[in-house]
């Protein structure tokens, strides 16, 4: 009986050791939440592609293949890391878990070792689960876009989802807000270098060149960041905004003018409800802006899980009509008035687009535009409706509340011009973001380093010349060979102004990846890694 | 780790309890000591959660390990065993995708873990107790848990990190079949062949990200072994 009870002893035994034989393998979640700070220690790793399974992967789809015949067969493989970090929203108390990508250049030489980092900042996305890390999502295209043009090309590449989307509890996006944007940037910036050496592709580095770029909302966003940054005394080796809405002063007032743009109603709630987070004084009630067919639960629509089309069936917002068809007569004031008519100038060529943003059921009141127009008609911005030599901003801070919003987040503010070398990227029949309100504009503000070569203007849309004359010839190319598809069978068989209407409205989306390999190619430049 | 002890500690006492034939000639315990081939006859539903790409499954290797049985004779046909073995180091292989993006994942060993897996049977034996080969037949309980889990290197790279592995313990259903030989007074050999039914669910933690599914396992050993009666 002794022996029997000694091996029931060894059992016993062995079952304390199991109580403390738990894995050791943890993924411990800071305790920080300072700005900047990995929320998840080490990242999570989405996917590891070889450059082969990358391509492979990309020429499996219609527009991947698109994408791989602009930006080029990868050289590397990507890990794609699902970074989580802590930032604060458009006021100092709104701390939150944001999220966004790391995507690291995986393979032989070029590929890993020191390299640089392409800090990246996304266009606007209705769409509230958007993880632009996640590139098994075949709806991600953004993801795949920069995956494919720069870190498939030996770029570390960092990119944030914006706070409010994916795992973000803000419960809104400070869309347009300069401060908090280029904030963001810094902290995802600065969460993925801290999470880089943790990696599982431990062997690629970084060698401390930064370029920041962006798309659309993400040039804004490209711009505000390079102010920040340079500002902060960091070092940015070049920039690349692209397409961006720089200029939100004249581009809001060319639009309630009536210049109203392709997404405006998408864009109109984002912004609003932004600047009523971090100012409290867009509103009152939403009423004061939207029509009451709209107005309730406007203020938290958007971004959304529902699919933005959803939305527009279902009669949550209206797909283009921004304003009243039944334009306002402002009494007494009778160039106001006009100003304010629904656009019907036979000889401009975006006068049936500019058409498209007047109707019933509209989004924005009547007495809400004409406060901003009055607002904007007696304190000018210099670029619209009149641009004057250097185009600065309105003379004094605007009095109408959304215009002073956009003053404030309007990239001519701030006595600041680039120092490292930008590029200022993007097509000039833009219906969505107008190239001249905004790249034009900005270029026009900066003659000095326009004419040192600082900062360079591309035009994808121009005549091809230079040094990006393939990417010009390519991207006027692609417009043709997609108007040509549109009228083809496979492309529905649409009349040619019909399916030019179609071109137009993809245009925005079209641009991008030229104007990104156009930024690769400059950061080329700087970086000697392969363009 | 959580594992209840109080069922070893039942099981080791109801041994102990169990009253012991009168009979001088016959003995009331015996330690056996072996060896025991394990198969699992694993059956997995396809991992679930985020970022898993479809058919991804395990499969755990089969193994041998040392094997312990504690014998108390209740009557001369009824036997209670408490069937040990030395907690094996159970290796999982990746089953599904040849890659999961571009990491090797079917055939690979994804994970490891060890078992604790004590069976108490309840045995009927043929044949008077005077024959030198008695077989049995028995009914039993299996009690499993899991623990020293690891993810492999190549388990971490397929799932995308560090990851920490959780196992649910499981209570199951067990049944064997024997053949014991007296070669001479004290000393016995055995051969048996026992299923039991091992549910475990599999949560597994990579860097925050948690994907799970449900094993099956069936577990069929076989053993040879010595044993020593007191």
């Amino acid at each position: 009986m002794k022996n029997y009870w000694r091996v029931l002893g060894a059992v016993g035994a062995a079952l304390v050791l199991a109580a403390c034989g738990d894995s050791s393998q943890t993924a411990p979640a800071g305790s920080s939440t300072a700005p900047g700070t990995l929320a998840i220690d080490p990242p999570f790793r989405i996917a590891s592609l070889d450059a082969a399974t990358f391509a492979a992967e990309l020429a499996a789809s219609t527009t991947g293949a698109e994408l791989l015949a602009v930006a080029g067969t990868p050289t590397c493989g990507v890990d794609f890391y699902y970074l989580k970090f802590w930032t604060v929203g458009a006021l100092a108390t709104e701390t939150t878990e944001s999220s966004g990508a790391l995507m690291v250049p995986t393979g032989g030489s070029g590929c890993s070792g020191p390299r640089p980092i392409v800090l990246y900042a996304h266009g606007t996305n209705a769409n509230q689960a958007l993880n632009i890390a996640d590139i098994t999502n075949p709806s991600n295209t953004e993801g795949a876009l920069i995956a494919a043009m720069f870190a498939a090309q030996g770029y570390i590449v960092v990119a944030p989802n914006y706070a409010g989307y994916d795992i973000s509890t803000l419960g809104y996006h400070p869309f347009l807000n300069a401060a908090q944007q280029s904030g963001e940037m810094m902290d995802i910036l600065k969460a993925g270098r801290t999470a880089l050496p943790q990696t599982l592709a431990a062997a690629t580095s970084d060698n401390g060149q930064l370029f920041v770029t962006g798309y659309s909302e993400g040039g804004h966003v490209a711009m505000a960041t390079l102010r920040a940054l340079q500002a902060a005394g960091a070092t940015v080796t070049a920039a690349a905004p692209m397409s961006g809405p720089y200029a939100l002063e004249a581009f809001g007032d060319a639009l309630f003018f009536g210049s109203v743009d392709l997404g405006s109603t998408e864009f109109a709630p984002l912004l609003t409800t932004s600047y009523q987070h971090a100012y409290g004084n867009i509103y009152t009630a939403t009423t004061d802006i939207y029509s009451p067919t709209y107005a309730t639960g406007i203020a938290t629509l958007l971004p959304s899980k529902t699919p933005i089309d959803t939305l527009f069936t279902e009669g949550l917002l209206p797909e283009t009509a921004l304003f009243d068809s039944t334009t306002p007569v402002v009494p007494g004031q009778a160039a106001l008035t006009a100003a304010l008519a629904v656009p019907d100038n036979p000889a401009n060529p975006d006068t049936p687009l500019f058409q498209l943003g007047f109707g019933n059921p509209y989004l924005i009141v009547n007495d809400y535009r004409v406060s901003y127009a009055a607002d904007a008609a007696a304190d000018p911005d210099g670029a619209v409706p009149t641009a004057t030599a250097g185009v600065p901003l309105a003379a004094t801070a605007p009095t109408q509340t959304l215009r002073n919003a956009l003053y404030v987040n309007d990239l001519r503010n701030g006595h600041w011009a680039p120092t490292a070398p930008t590029l200022l990227c993007g097509g000039d029949q833009d219906p969505t973001v107008f190239f001249s309100v905004n790249t034009e504009t900005m270029a026009a503000f900066w003659p000095a380093q326009v004419a040192a070569g600082l900062i360079t203007v591309l035009d994808v849309n121009a005549a091809p010349s230079g040094p990006f004359a393939k990417i010009q010839t390519g991207f006027i190319a692609s417009q043709a060979a997609l108007l040509a598809y549109y009228q083809s069978a496979d492309g529905g068989g649409l009349s040619l102004a019909a399916a030019q209407a179609e071109v137009t409205e993809n245009y925005h989306t079209n641009v991008a990846p030229f104007c990104s390999l156009a930024a690769r190619s400059f950061f080329g430049n700087f970086a000697g890694v392969q363009q | 780790m959580k594992i209840d002890t109080r069922l070893l500690i039942g099981a080791a006492t109801l041994l102990c309890a169990l009253p012991a034939a009168a009979d001088d000639q016959v003995y009331d315990n015996s330690f056996r000591l072996g060896s025991l081939a394990l198969f699992y006859h694993t059956s997995a539903a396809d991992l679930e959660g985020p970022y898993v790409p479809a058919g991804v499954n395990f499969k755990a290797k089969d193994l041998e390990t040392l094997y312990v049985g504690l014998v108390r004779r209740v009557s001369s046909a009824f036997d209670v065993e408490l069937a040990l073995g030395y907690p094996p180091l159970s290796k999982v292989e990746g089953r599904g995708p040849a890659t999961v993006g571009s990491v090797p994942y079917n055939g690979e060993i994804v994970s490891s873990a060890r078992w604790l897996s004590p069976t108490l049977f309840v045995e009927y034996k043929f044949l008077p107790e005077s024959s030198k080969l008695r077989p049995y037949i028995g009914v039993g309980v299996n009690y499993t848990a899991f623990y020293d889990r690891d993810s492999t290197a190549q388990g971490n790279a397929g799932l995308g990190g560090p990851t920490r592995l959780s196992l649910t313990s499981s209570l199951g259903p067990a049944g064997t079949v024997g053949l014991g030989y007296n070669v001479s007074g004290h000393w016995h050999v055995y051969t048996s062949y026992s299923i039991s039914r091992v549910d475990t669910n599999i949560t597994a933690d990579t860097d925050g990200i948690e994907r799970s599914t449900r094993i099956k396992f069936g577990p069929q050993t076989w053993v040879v072994s010595g044993g020593y009666s007191f």
